[in-house]
């Protein structure tokens, strides 16, 4: 049966370049085809019927005709863009994190339902609950689960032993935690705490709305960011970009304006 | 593209065609194009482009106060005493600039950025020219901050950084309106845009 020359897909974007004179680039990543890549042709021309529906952190219905090599957009409609999100920095910086890491772990041609509701639900949440820092921890370990890359949190990795309730170590290319007899050759190793191995098991059971009943010390929660950070990059290979503005944001100093 | 891929053009032909290929949106054959177009252009005017490049590589400077693209530091916007220096308005490029400067509608000074925060292509608010703009706030003669940035994600997000960093200083800081362009349509307007209009309303 012959490849039908248009179809509709459901999004979020995640990111646009700018393209030829008036063109944007976009990527989303689809509900039903997982990531995509698509020109919308005069995109950036004020009084085009396009602008402003391809901001990153859009929800979009689109319908889409293949091109030889890039699909072409025929037309679009906003389902929800998140503007309560939009209109704070953290939560606009977290929610670019949120798109960074799902256009890192998407794949091109590769349904993966989980992974889109996953994204749109932690956008929902931080738009809701921007004061919720544990949201991010939340969708770090579950988009490490529905892409398959989850750190194994019970068991040690090398020895297999289910692990004692004690101090642990934790190993991002092992694939996670290693009892302290084991030290597999030629991979990275960290400290685990045991407070922090529980973090991440309730992390990896909770649904979003059981995350203020999680309370956990600025420490703790900073030795849960750095672990899951360190993993995501290693399995995305490179560096997260959004991490260093959230950081920034998180430490900048006021400017030295007369008031 | 290098030389060895046009045997039969001479070698200062090929050097040209190649340099000319380096400028954005120029592929080989519109290289190829200009060059032999340049080759027919008459000679002062040739040399009037070359002259102009060579110029523009050696005079061009930043203005030490606003940032702006400049032959001569400061800027004439800046050294002129017919405008108003209790306005400062922030703006992505140059370009932005002179789009403004069409419209009369402005007396104030200005501020290059030099680019837009924006997280997922790893620019941060160090690798803009905002270092720059905050002492010159601390001059009590400003008292208001023009943000000019674009209406899309990247300037928001500079626009509110600029306005976190002087939450509490004795300054206006202020954006252009949002909402629907000239010759624009309701019904492809997209909800963000629409509702900031719907915000934004005036008394007819």
């Amino acid at each position: 049966m012959p490849v039908p020359k248009t179809y509709r897909a459901e999004g979020l974007v995640v990111k646009n370049i700018s393209f030829g004179e008036a063109d944007l680039l976009v990527t989303l990543y689809s509900r039903e085809s997982g990531k995509l890549k698509a020109v919308a042709k005069g995109a950036r021309r004020s009084n085009s019927k396009m602008v402003g529906h391809f901001e990153p952190l859009t929800v979009a219905k689109l319908s889409l005709a293949r091109g030889r090599s890039l699909d072409i957009v025929n037309q679009v409609e906003v389902t929800e863009n998140f503007s309560s999100l939009k209109s704070d920095l953290i939560t606009l910086a977290r929610g670019l994190y949120v798109a960074e890491l799902v256009d890192g772990f998407g794949s091109e041609a590769n349904s993966n339902q989980p992974l889109y509701d996953l994204a749109v639900e932690t956008l929902g949440a931080i738009q809701q609950h921007p004061s919720w820092e544990l949201i991010l921890r939340r969708f770090e370990l579950h988009l490490m689960r529905v892409s398959g890359f989850m750190p194994e949190l019970f068991h040690c990795v090398d020895c297999r032993k289910p692990l004692e309730p004690e101090q642990h170590r934790f190993s991002p290319d092992a694939g996670g935690t290693l009892c302290l007899n084991c030290t597999p050759y030629g991979v990275q190793i960290r400290s685990l705490s045991l407070r922090a191995l529980k973090v991440l098991r309730l992390l990896h059971r909770s649904r979003i709305a059981d995350l203020p009943q999680l309370q956990a010390h600025k420490t703790l929660e900073q030795e849960v960011k750095s672990l899951l950070s360190t993993t995501l990059s290693y399995w995305m290979d490179k560096e997260i970009r959004t991490n260093s503005f959230l950081n920034h944001l998180e430490y900048c100093p006021k400017a030295e304006v007369s008031s | 593209m290098t030389t060895e891929h046009l045997p039969s053009a001479a070698p200062s032909l090929a050097r040209l065609i190649q340099e000319l290929n380096k400028l954005p949106g120029v592929g080989p054959k519109s290289a190829q194009r200009l060059a032999y177009f340049i080759i027919r252009l008459p000679n002062e005017e040739a040399f009037d482009l070359a002259e102009a490049i060579s110029a523009v590589k050696h005079n061009i400077v930043f203005c030490q106060e606003c940032q702006n693209l400049t032959d001569t530091d400061p800027c004439t916007v800046c050294t002129n005493p017919q405008r108003s220096r209790d306005q400062i308005c922030v703006v992505e490029d140059p370009l932005d600039v002179l789009a403004l400067e069409r419209t009369h509608c402005y007396h104030g000074l200005y501020h290059v950025l030099h680019g837009v925060i924006s997280p997922l292509n790893g620019i941060g608010p160090e690798q803009l020219k905002l270092k720059e703009l905050f002492p010159r706030l601390a001059n009590n003669d400003v008292k208001e901050l023009v943000i000019a940035t674009n209406p899309t994600l990247e300037g928001e997000a500079t626009a509110m950084y600029i306005s976190r960093h002087l939450e509490g200083a004795n300054i206006k800081v202020t954006h252009l309106a949002r909402g629907l362009p000239v010759g624009g349509s309701l019904e492809y307007s997209d909800e963000l845009t629409l509702s900031r209009a719907f915000q934004g309303r005036q008394q007819v």
